[in-house]
């Protein structure tokens, strides 16, 4: 039976969830992989580990964006599996928002135009917040300039004012702040804080060290 | 904006070679399909002639002694049943022939003209001139005739020509009065006629079916069991090879001409299959040309409707692209082939009026259009929803 997240999704559970590349091998000590975790509404989470351990992957099981895992991902006990194409169109955007490590812009789309692609989705921002968010992350003169010409730390402040136009209980950043200087990772952490707690939302970051500064120490530290 | 990403990839030159291809295919086929209705449009309307038959029994040497009986050239009851079984027949009407005796005069340019005659009545339905002119009404008593239109034209230049009688037109003669002398079981009458028409269908002096039944009633021998020696036949495919393999089998001749320009128009028919199968083939080799093109444009773009995928775009929201590629295409193919078979139509029309006007078939055209194409991009589309699922995962 095919069931959709309607209103509020409160919490995204793992159980015993390993990634098929991971199955055969003896994985040490993990708070996520073979247990069973719970990424709860309104909580934060900092995401800690060292390359290669499969934290890209775990953003991507969770964004249902990928299902080659063993064990079961629960949206309010609805299984990620038994999700149909619209139910995943529906999580993605009301229910999940995400900053994929690579950033997956269109090159040859202005960076307004990338901001506007999920904002005509959503209808959720106003021209005039879109617009302001360019400002306040010091990208506003290349607003009209196409994604493949920007800097990756240009590219990676339009993809997170992308990831934050729509509404979410969730917004998942892998590695967000690993191309901004100090003065935009508070900024950017500052935005995307605002945003969450304006919706009683949940952040769920992962990084290798070089962590976005959130505005709060109410963080849980989780080791993958 | 969806469209500005994804256009980026499309090829002009594939698009163009589909539509290209398509439009040939497309237009040979409605050609063909258009050809073919106007060819059948023609036979229906032409005197009706290529759709009957007259059968009949070959008169063999012992008839036409006289020594055999007269049953043996008529048709039984398990032949006529037997014939109406046949895929190729419509309907069956039997010839009645009269059973008294009949002559008819007239007077014209001066001079009396008196011959013996006989009748022959059959169904009415299978008579090829209006129904208001052939009722006959015993209380006024004027007896409508068909006549075969060969016997005026036998008249008029053989018989007319030579004894330096006027010649007649078909409206003329339907003018002249006749009397026309009844005689048999006891009873003599004389009774006004007019010929009503003159048929190309039927080779025989017709009555009305009611007129038979009220003189059969008066002068007839009291024999009206007897079995018809005529059968006329609508056929549903007067083309049909069948139709002479069963004429054969059974040693039943038909009235030949009619049976030959079925055979022409079979043989039209034929062509046009053929045509038209070409038409379809080209056709179908660009629907693959089609199918390919959008499957390599989506392959191309399969990052890129990953990454729409990814944001929430619903695989219908992606594929609404392609959706309107293949409907704009189509549709601009659909209007030119339409358009190319309406502008060659007179090439084939103009020869063929001489056989008789073509009813109009834009109509059927324009649905035979609408329902291929309909059909191609509905397998396009479908295809293409695959497509984009298999690009999305």
């Amino acid at each position: 039976m095919i069931k959709s997240v309607t209103d509020r999704l409160t919490n995204i559970r793992l159980d015993n969830v390993i990634p098929d590349v991971f199955s055969n091998e003896d994985i040490g000590y993990s708070q996520i992989w073979l247990s069973d975790f719970c990424f709860e509404r309104g909580r934060h989470y900092m995401i800690e580990a060292a390359s290669g351990s499969g934290k890209s992957s775990l953003c991507s099981f969770i964004y249902h964006n990928r299902s080659d895992y063993r064990g079961n991902i629960f949206y309010n006990d609805i299984n990620a599996r038994s999700l149909d194409a619209s139910a995943i169109s529906d999580l993605r955007c009301r229910h999940l928002a995400l900053l994929p490590q690579e950033l997956r812009l269109f090159g040859e789309l202005t960076a307004l135009d990338n901001v506007k692609l999920k904002n005509r989705l959503t209808g959720y921002l106003s021209d005039e917040k879109i617009k302001d968010m360019f400002d306040l992350l010091g990208i506003a003169d290349r607003i009209n300039h196409p994604a493949s010409m920007l800097s990756i730390g240009q590219m990676q402040r339009v993809a997170i004012i992308r990831a934050l136009c729509q509404p979410f209980d969730f917004i998942i950043l892998d590695e967000p702040v690993s191309h901004l200087d100090e003065t935009n990772n508070r900024i950017v952490g500052k935005l995307i804080y605002d945003a969450a707690m304006a919706q009683s939302a949940s952040i769920i970051i992962t990084s290798v060290g070089n962590r976005l500064a959130l505005p709060t120490d109410d963080v849980i530290n989780v080791r993958l | 904006m969806i469209t500005k990403l994804l256009r980026k990839n499309v090829s002009r030159w594939q698009l163009a070679a589909y539509s290209a291809a398509c439009l040939v295919g497309l237009s040979i086929l409605l050609v063909s399909i258009s050809f073919y209705s106007d060819v059948r449009s023609i036979r229906n309307s032409d005197n009706g002639n290529a759709d009957f038959i007259v059968l009949s029994k070959p008169v063999n040497m012992i008839a036409a002694l006289g020594y055999g009986s007269p049953d043996a050239m008529s048709f039984t009851s398990d032949e006529i049943d037997d014939l109406r079984r046949q895929p190729w027949v419509k309907r069956v009407g039997e010839f009645t022939s009269a059973g008294f005796n009949i002559s008819a005069s007239v007077e014209f340019a001066g001079r009396g003209l008196s011959t013996a005659l006989f009748f022959e009545s059959l169904p009415d339905d299978f008579v090829d001139i209006d129904s208001a002119s052939w009722q006959f009404d015993p209380a006024i008593g004027e007896i409508p005739i068909l006549v075969p239109r060969d016997y005026l034209a036998l008249y008029n230049f053989g018989f007319a020509a030579s004894r330096g009688m006027p010649q007649l037109s078909e409206d003329i003669i339907k003018q002249v009065p006749l009397k026309i002398a009844l005689g048999g079981n006891g009873h003599y009458e004389i009774m006004p006629a007019r010929i009503a028409g003159l048929s190309s269908r039927l080779n025989t002096i017709a009555v009305p079916e009611n007129f038979m039944r009220w003189a059969s009633e008066r002068f007839g021998d009291n024999n009206p069991s007897r079995q018809p020696a005529r059968l006329i036949v609508e056929l549903a495919n007067p083309g049909d090879p069948a139709i002479k393999t069963w004429l054969d089998e059974n040693d039943i001749e038909s009235s030949a001409d009619s049976s030959t320009s079925g055979q022409t128009a079979y043989i039209a028919a034929l062509c046009a299959a053929v045509v038209g199968i070409i038409g379809a083939v080209i056709a179908a080799l660009a629907v693959m040309i089609l199918l390919l093109s959008i499957f390599l444009l989506i392959q191309k773009n399969s990052d890129k409707i990953r990454d729409l995928t990814l944001l929430g775009y619903s695989r219908s929201q992606v594929g609404k692209f392609y959706r309107n590629l293949i409907l704009i295409i189509n549709c601009i193919v659909t209007i030119g082939a339409i358009i190319i078979t309406l502008v060659l139509s007179p090439l084939w029309k103009a020869p063929l009026e001489s056989f008789g006007t073509p009813e109009s078939n834009i109509a059927s055209i324009l649905i035979w259009a609408t329902m291929i194409m309909g059909a191609v991009s509905l397998v396009a589309i479908l295809a293409c929803n695959k497509m984009i699922r298999k690009a999305s995962r």
